[in-house]
């Protein structure tokens, strides 16, 4: 029975042969170092998930910011667990994408004809850093005030158009409200569907061209 | 499924590997639902009893108003909300503690003098001064709160 119901659907869907090519597809042999991508999308999977499920009770305002927070900590059901993943999940992708990275470089992976899926995993490194900058200031305590504070100053130091990058970033002079919540719509909706899109580039290409092999002494 | 498949090194992987993954989907998919529903499950806090005023103020026959804040808690917020009960006592000793949210679809009710009957605008809904059913759509009687008189105050249980 559910032979004939999978039968019928992909006969609509054809999803076999997607999956056959997406997860069947043949792959040189290599090593534990070629697991760090997928455990990166792994994590960035958890980040998602997590981080929709956080916007549920989270304010983005300076009088609720913080109390909003702690209310998920410590009075939601598992919300401590929820905080915890996305938490610790940040920290996770940051170095496993560095790592990620690390393997490509040393192993040129980079080259001809994968320029593309280099290009857009380094763009997509960027924007991780991004959600980084951006979910810090988001808990609203004084840890993540003044973490954003300096961070913000430190792209002042830019040459010319540094005070204006500063401006931009805070939407003002000083770091209030405003700053609080053109972070939080950064952090939920700019940099999210940017990397979407990036990530299914990356993904594709990766299918599409098969991942390198270990290269070999003398190549 | 697969009976009748032998487990080679393939299946056993693919296995694990689905036996794994949704190991991880319940691991945080039961949270996840929990997180949830979580705040929507919780009970009310504790009642307490709260003061209207003094019982000489309900006028023999006739729901009177009475009008009192309380602080309640929502979630990390505290808000001043006012409680608005009708009391109403017949002799002075025996008093009813009435609320003013029509049991139709919660609108604020009121008492018409010139009618002697309390009137919900958003739908017509009509009570007698008991809170009992007159007309209109609402499906039962005024809710009542639990009522004590100490010292000549009246105290009604809510929260």
């Amino acid at each position: 029975m559910a032979t004939r119901i999978g039968n019928w659907l992909d006969e609509r869907f054809g999803w076999r042969r997607v999956w056959e090519v997406i997860f069947l597809r043949k792959v040189p042999k290599v090593n534990w170092l070629y697991t760090l991508g997928s455990a990166t999308l792994f994590v960035g999977i958890n980040q998602m998930v997590t981080g929709i499920l956080l916007t549920i009770y989270y304010v983005p305002s300076p009088d609720q910011a913080y109390d909003s927070v702690q209310y998920i900590t410590t009075q939601v059901p598992a919300g401590w667990l929820i905080r915890g993943l996305h938490h610790w999940g940040a920290s996770a992708m940051i170095v496993l994408s560095v790592l990620h990275m690390l393997r490509v470089i040393f192993y040129g992976a980079y080259k001809y004809p994968r320029e593309m899926t280099w290009i857009t995993g380094i763009i997509s490194g960027i924007i991780v850093i991004g959600f980084g900058f951006t979910g810090y200031l988001l808990p609203w305590d004084q840890k993540a005030f003044w973490a954003t504070t300096v961070g913000t100053r430190i792209a002042e130091v830019t040459p010319i158009i540094g005070p204006w990058i500063l401006r931009i970033m805070r939407g003002g002079e000083e770091l209030t409200a405003v700053t609080l919540a053109r972070f939080f719509g950064v952090h939920v909706w700019f940099l999210p569907a940017t990397l979407a899109v990036l990530i299914l580039i990356h993904l594709y290409l990766v299918v599409r061209i098969g991942i390198s092999a270990v290269p070999k002494r003398g190549e | 499924m697969g009976e009748d498949k032998e487990i080679n090194r393939r299946n056993f992987m693919s296995l694990a590997t689905w036996a794994i993954g949704a190991l991880i989907g319940a691991g945080l998919g039961i949270p996840a639902i929990a997180y949830i529903v979580g705040p929507a499950l919780q009970r009310l806090e504790a009642q307490e009893w709260i003061r209207l005023g003094s019982a000489a103020k309900v006028e023999l026959g006739t729901p009177t108003l009475f009008k009192t804040k309380i602080e309640r808690k929502t979630g990390w917020i505290v808000n001043e909300d006012e409680i608005t009960v009708y009391v109403l006592t017949e002799d002075g000793r025996d008093f009813v503690a009435m609320s003013n949210i029509c049991t139709h679809l919660g609108c604020r009710i009121r008492w018409v003098a010139d009618s002697g009957q309390f009137f919900c605008p958003c739908h017509n809904g009509v009570f007698d001064k008991d809170g009992g059913i007159v007309s209109g759509p609402v499906p039962r009687p005024l809710d009542r709160f639990e009522l004590k008189v100490e010292d000549g105050q009246l105290y009604i249980l809510g929260g």
